[in-house]
């Protein structure tokens, strides 16, 4: 374009006249960059996955070749394509990742250590967001502070004593003094030892999503319950929770993907990568980049595989993370 | 409902006696009946492993030595005179040992400390941007939005993973363009520490700008457009209005975004230890888990350090919110 101004020929003028179109209808120019944007933005984000694919489908033998970004004929100049291809078509990468190692176990694992620490951090939330959104008492405020603060901290400030815990050879003393409480049992390698720090550092941001969606239930509807002869229990299971149901399955969905894509315990609490020491995808994932260190299209397959449940997942609660993320996360 | 539940006070049994005595309970008490399973749960996962950290780093451990000799505060001091820096993976210390740039990138502290402030500062301008962008009506707003938030969702191994296929230097297309620049090493990218810090910062501002441009979004949401239209009538350019209505108002919600951003960015272990190892980019997290087989005691106190780092970010956090916190 800026050629063409440079020459004296009626084209001279459209760079000019597009300027001059622009200021007038400044509205078109956005339109232009909101675009520009959004297009950007999209390929930003997806063009990792679709790295992965392109990988996935190269032959293993292909893999070293290089040439991702081929030269193409455009109007008779040689350009680079702008986007990598596939070197071949091999979708049996696919299922090499199911036969060199049991990656469905190793799944399978995540999503136990998934549903299980979610179905734990629902009931003791659940309890702790009726307190803190429907009860007044003293040391209220005190103690979700003291729950925040407690998630605040890194995991790496709790690994040293637990893992001295589920090693379970010496007893669990109190701290600064030599007052032994007992011997705990060796829980590592077993699903205890990941879905209970798991449990603990997901749940303040459960309890606080809860405790926003309990506590705009009317007070009517819970004393009308009691009138007609509840326990305080069956207001909470039968009134409120029912009523809250968006709220609990946002803490469900936020719970199941933090555990699904934990890393730190995942990795140190099943101390070898194998499937039958309970290790979920982190341990599946990591064994190909080590074992199998020039298959990086296995890599690929894999982390795809591994990657389904979960975009899946945020395709259909879209809504339910957005608002929980932002009522939840903003007070967390 | 009521002909069932008005039966329970009638029935007897166990149950029902604890029922009655629950129903008894003052709010209060019931509160702290309910709240039992979280102080348990909490108190032996985090409070109780906080305290036994903090005790473990006073002590001197020996593998396969029951009893400990009391030392103060000794691994602290050692650690920031650089005396532990020997026990520390590769070439790693613990503080600088000068204003070098290799010997930047070799402590631990710095280098958690520019991953957090250079990710979370970029992540801040991409999040804004793309809640810009989200706040706009739009055919195919819902898809757009999922997609943004897809990288949000991704499991670290898998975000690592990707970044490690990405700039790997036998398959990774990125790397020769981008070495060619001079940002990146051209051969065993993953194991310098420049570039490998680089792509992992770009790995993190990949996965979380999305968190940032929600949370920003949420803050967008709630700006009463009433006040856009005062500003067309005025005469108010886009720009405009955007330096003196929109950002002005979301100022609060991005400091708290921010900051909540550091305090996780400073954690940094998992996608370190899938892109380039922990020898390459030491963290603290990284630093804690090297030695904590061996060195329980070093491990611990360079895990108190951490905790202390961001406590006192914390600290800061509560005191500007205050009771807004929560």
């Amino acid at each position: 374009m800026t050629m063409t101004t440079d020459k004296d020929n009626p084209d001279s003028g459209l760079l000019r006249r597009w300027v001059q179109y622009a200021i007038e209808n400044p509205r078109r120019v956005y339109r232009v960059l909101f675009y520009v944007a959004i297009v950007f933005f999209m390929v930003t984000t997806l063009f990792p996955f679709y790295w992965l694919f392109v990988l996935a489908l190269t032959p293993e033998g292909q893999l070293l070749g290089g040439g991702y970004l081929p030269d193409i004929e455009l109007f008779g100049l040689s350009t680079t394509f702008p986007l990598p291809v596939p070197q071949g078509f091999n979708p049996e990468a696919f299922i090499a990742v199911f036969e060199q190692l049991p990656f469905h176990l190793y799944m399978l694992n995540s999503f136990v250590l998934a549903i299980s620490t979610t179905v734990i951090v629902l009931v003791i939330a659940s309890l702790a967001g009726y307190v803190f959104g429907r009860l007044e008492f003293a040391g209220r405020v005190p103690l979700m502070l003291a729950i925040l603060a407690i998630s605040y901290f890194p995991p790496a400030a709790f690994v040293v004593p637990l893992f001295e815990a589920f090693t379970g050879n010496t007893p669990i003393v109190i701290p600064f003094t030599e007052i032994p409480l007992f011997t705990p049992p060796r829980l590592l390698n077993t699903p205890g030892a990941m879905v209970m720090p798991f449990s603990a550092i997901f749940m303040p941001l459960s309890i606080f999503i809860l405790t926003t969606f309990y506590a705009q239930i009317p007070d009517g509807l819970e004393d009308a319950a009691r009138v007609e002869g509840t326990t305080r229990f069956g207001a909470l299971f039968r009134v409120i929770m029912p009523l809250s149901a968006p709220g609990v399955a946002t803490a469900a969905v936020l719970t199941f993907i933090s555990v699904y894509n934990e890393y730190f315990f995942s990795s140190i609490m099943a101390t070898s990568p194998d499937a039958a020491n309970w290790s979920p995808i982190v341990g599946g994932i990591l064994s190909f980049q080590t074992q199998y260190t020039t298959q990086y299209n296995l890599m690929a397959a894999a982390s795809i595989v591994a990657v389904l449940p979960v975009v899946i997942l945020v395709l259909i609660a879209q809504e339910r993370i957005v608002s929980g993320l932002t009522a939840g996360a903003l007070k967390e | 409902m009521s002909a069932e539940t008005s039966r329970e006070p009638r029935s007897s049994g166990p149950l029902t006696a604890v029922m009655r005595w629950m129903e008894n309970l003052s709010d209060t008490q019931f509160a702290y009946l309910l709240l039992t399973p979280v102080f348990v749960l909490l108190g032996a996962v985090a409070l109780y492993p906080l305290l036994r950290t903090f005790e473990l780093s006073l002590y001197l451990t020996q593998l396969g030595q029951t009893e400990w000799t009391f030392i103060g505060f000794r691994h602290y001091i050692e650690l920031f005179t650089g005396q532990k820096d020997p026990i520390l993976p590769g070439s790693t210390t613990f503080l600088p040992r000068s204003l070098a740039l290799s010997d930047i990138l070799s402590s631990a502290l710095l280098v958690t400390i520019i991953f957090s402030v250079v990710g979370v500062l970029f992540e801040t301008v991409i999040g804004l941007g793309q809640a810009l962008v989200l706040d706009q009506d739009f055919h195919g707003r819902r898809w757009a939005r999922a997609a943004i938030i897809i990288p949000w969702a991704v499991p670290i191994v898998i975000q690592g993973m990707m970044f490690f296929l990405m700039f790997n230097s036998s398959i990774g297309f990125l790397t020769p363009p981008l070495a060619e620049l001079g940002i990146l090493a051209p051969t065993n990218t993953l194991n310098d520490t420049a570039s490998s810090l680089f792509i992992v910062i770009v790995a993190d501002i990949w996965k979380t700008s999305a968190f940032m441009a929600l949370l920003i979004l949420a803050g967008l949401q709630s700006i009463n457009r009433d006040l856009y239209d005062v500003a067309k009538v005025a005469g108010a350019s886009k720009w405009q209005q955007f330096k003196y209505i929109t950002f002005p108002l979301i100022l609060p919600t991005i400091g708290v975004a921010v900051l909540f951003r550091t305090i996780q960015a400073m954690r940094v272990y998992g996608l370190i230890d899938a892109v380039a190892g922990c020898e390459t980019v030491p963290s603290l997290s990284c630093m804690v888990v090297t030695t904590f087989l061996h060195r329980q005691g070093t491990s611990a106190a360079i895990a108190f350090t951490t905790a202390a780092i961001i406590g006192a970010i914390v600290m800061g956090l509560i005191a500007w919110q205050g009771e807004d916190a929560i």
